[in-house]
């Protein structure tokens, strides 16, 4: 399942698909595709990070259907550590790397361009003050600030996450978001145009 | 559909004083013995002052109908969602509804987390979209999820329609397929997925939130789609008044509907965080499009 907010027409995206073609090298030029290959690697990141997730979040309970916040808190809370601890050491780009990074940017700028761009801003800095936060991968997402919108024309045109992975933005910055233990897997700066 | 609903066309006027009156008397809920009633808020876990003051006139309400239950069109809460966070911006503002066993049942908006789905004050039993029978009258209410409208979601909304008897069929999330909000607007795409099954299960009222202001909006294609998005949140002057699709807007204070279902009418109240009641009326029943 792909993630993000404001995705209503995720049911339409044939992304994944299109990307795994993208990646089939050229049957006449006989050349991989740069932007495919990059694209292929971060989904295949990301596919690693979230057998990872699955692992550790096996070994803890699962939610009653009808859990108290603060169960919810700690459930999260533990299952973050067992991922920090999995993941010391994690830096920034391990997952948007230098190959997906100008990519996503130049993707980015393209929708954030285009004759919606505005009102898109405009939305996903709604409830996003762009406050001075000092991210840090492997660490809990803020909890003073609200998850922004991820509008379905962004998140149609980024690669598709799984179930336990979210694209978030804070200010200009996109977040790669686990959903499950509200920590950030990685970020990119300068991911929108000021 | 729509009748005794005066101003209809009336969009009130930004003021930053005092809540705008829509032009006409406002129809007033019958409040009888064996109807069913129940509210609707979005967008409303702050934990600051306004969503406080609304939550006193959902009291004030209910101290003279009482309504069985809340249901929420998403944004539940904003920023954290810690313990402290869900006291500060839920269990306390509508403290008065939860000891009197008001029941919430959520949907989940773009800035929620969806462990809300685990939340047993939302009553979702873990599910992000889930069908449930009113305690009165012939309802039946569908919350869905439209961050995440997947085809399996799509595709179970239109068998639980298909096997509804309920005479009220009514849906409820986040995203408006029509709205006059200047920061979202319309979701078209996510219109011409349930527009369609809405129409062919008799669907009369939509209840969305999202952009942060009170819209009634005008029948489309015999459906009547209230947004409801200024439960906390509020987007002065966030109406765009050129749209063509509003009834009634408002956009100058927090917003909660009050409602009430007697057989085949539907009579709701938009009450404001001033106890103003800016918006009225009374809908009946769609009947089902005959195979």
């Amino acid at each position: 399942m792909m993630t993000g907010r404001d995705a209503s027409v995720r049911f339409l995206l044939p992304a994944a698909g299109i990307i795994v073609a993208l990646a089939v090298t050229s049957a006449h030029q006989q050349r991989v595709n740069p932007q495919a290959k990059a694209l292929a690697t971060f989904q295949e990141t990301v596919k690693k990070y979230v057998e990872l997730h699955e692992q550790l979040e096996s070994k803890i309970a699962d939610l009653p259907k009808e859990a108290t916040p603060a169960q919810i808190d700690q459930r999260q809370r533990a299952l973050a550590a067992l991922i920090q601890e999995a993941r010391k050491g994690a830096v920034v780009g391990e997952i948007f790397d230098r190959e997906a990074r100008p990519y996503l940017r130049k993707l980015l700028y393209g929708i954030f361009a285009g004759p919606d761009g505005k009102r898109l801003r405009m939305s996903i800095q709604e409830e996003n003050p762009g406050e001075v936060v000092k991210l840090r991968v492997n660490g809990r997402y803020p909890d003073t600030i609200p998850f922004s919108t991820v509008p379905p024309q962004v998140l149609r045109n980024l690669p598709p996450l799984p179930e336990q992975l979210e694209y978030r933005f804070i200010d200009r910055t996109l977040i790669l978001l686990d959903a499950h233990a509200h920590i950030i897997v990685d970020y990119l700066t300068g991911a929108v145009p000021r | 559909m729509l009748r005794a609903v005066p101003g209809a066309s009336v969009v009130p006027q930004a003021k930053p004083a005092a809540p705008q009156q829509a032009a006409a008397p406002a129809v007033a809920l019958p409040n009888r013995a064996d109807s069913f009633k129940f509210a609707v808020l979005g967008d409303f876990g702050t934990g600051d002052r306004a969503q406080y003051q609304l939550g006193e006139q959902m009291a004030k309400l209910l101290a003279r109908f009482p309504f069985e239950l809340v249901i929420t069109v998403g944004d539940n809460i904003y920023g954290g969602e810690r313990p402290q966070d869900m006291k500060k911006k839920f269990e306390d503002p509508y403290k008065p509804l939860l000891d009197a066993g008001v029941k919430f049942y959520a949907s989940l908006g773009n800035h929620d987390d969806r462990a809300q789905s685990r939340y047993k004050l939302f009553n979702m039993e873990g599910r992000t979209f889930y069908t449930f029978k009113a305690p009165k009258e012939d309802v039946r209410f569908f919350a869905l999820e439209s961050d995440y409208p997947k085809p399996e979601q799509i595709a179970w909304l239109e068998r639980e329609l298909d096997n509804a008897n309920e005479a009220w069929k009514i849906p409820y999330f986040h995203h408006p397929l029509y709205s006059s909000g200047d920061r979202h607007g319309s979701h078209v795409e996510l219109r011409e997925v349930l527009e369609p099954l809405f129409l062919k299960h008799g669907v009369t009222v939509v209840f969305t939130g999202h952009d942060h202001v009170y819209e009634r909006i005008k029948p489309q294609n015999g459906i009547t789609h209230f947004v409801a998005g200024s439960g906390g949140k509020l987007r002065r002057g966030g109406l765009d008044r050129k749209t063509g699709l509003t009834a009634v807007g408002f956009d100058t204070e927090q917003v909660f509907l009050g409602v009430e279902i007697d057989k085949d009418q539907l009579f709701f109240n938009a009450i404001s965080r001033t106890g103003a009641i800016i918006d009225s009326g009374i809908i009946e029943r769609r009947k089902e499009p005959q195979p």
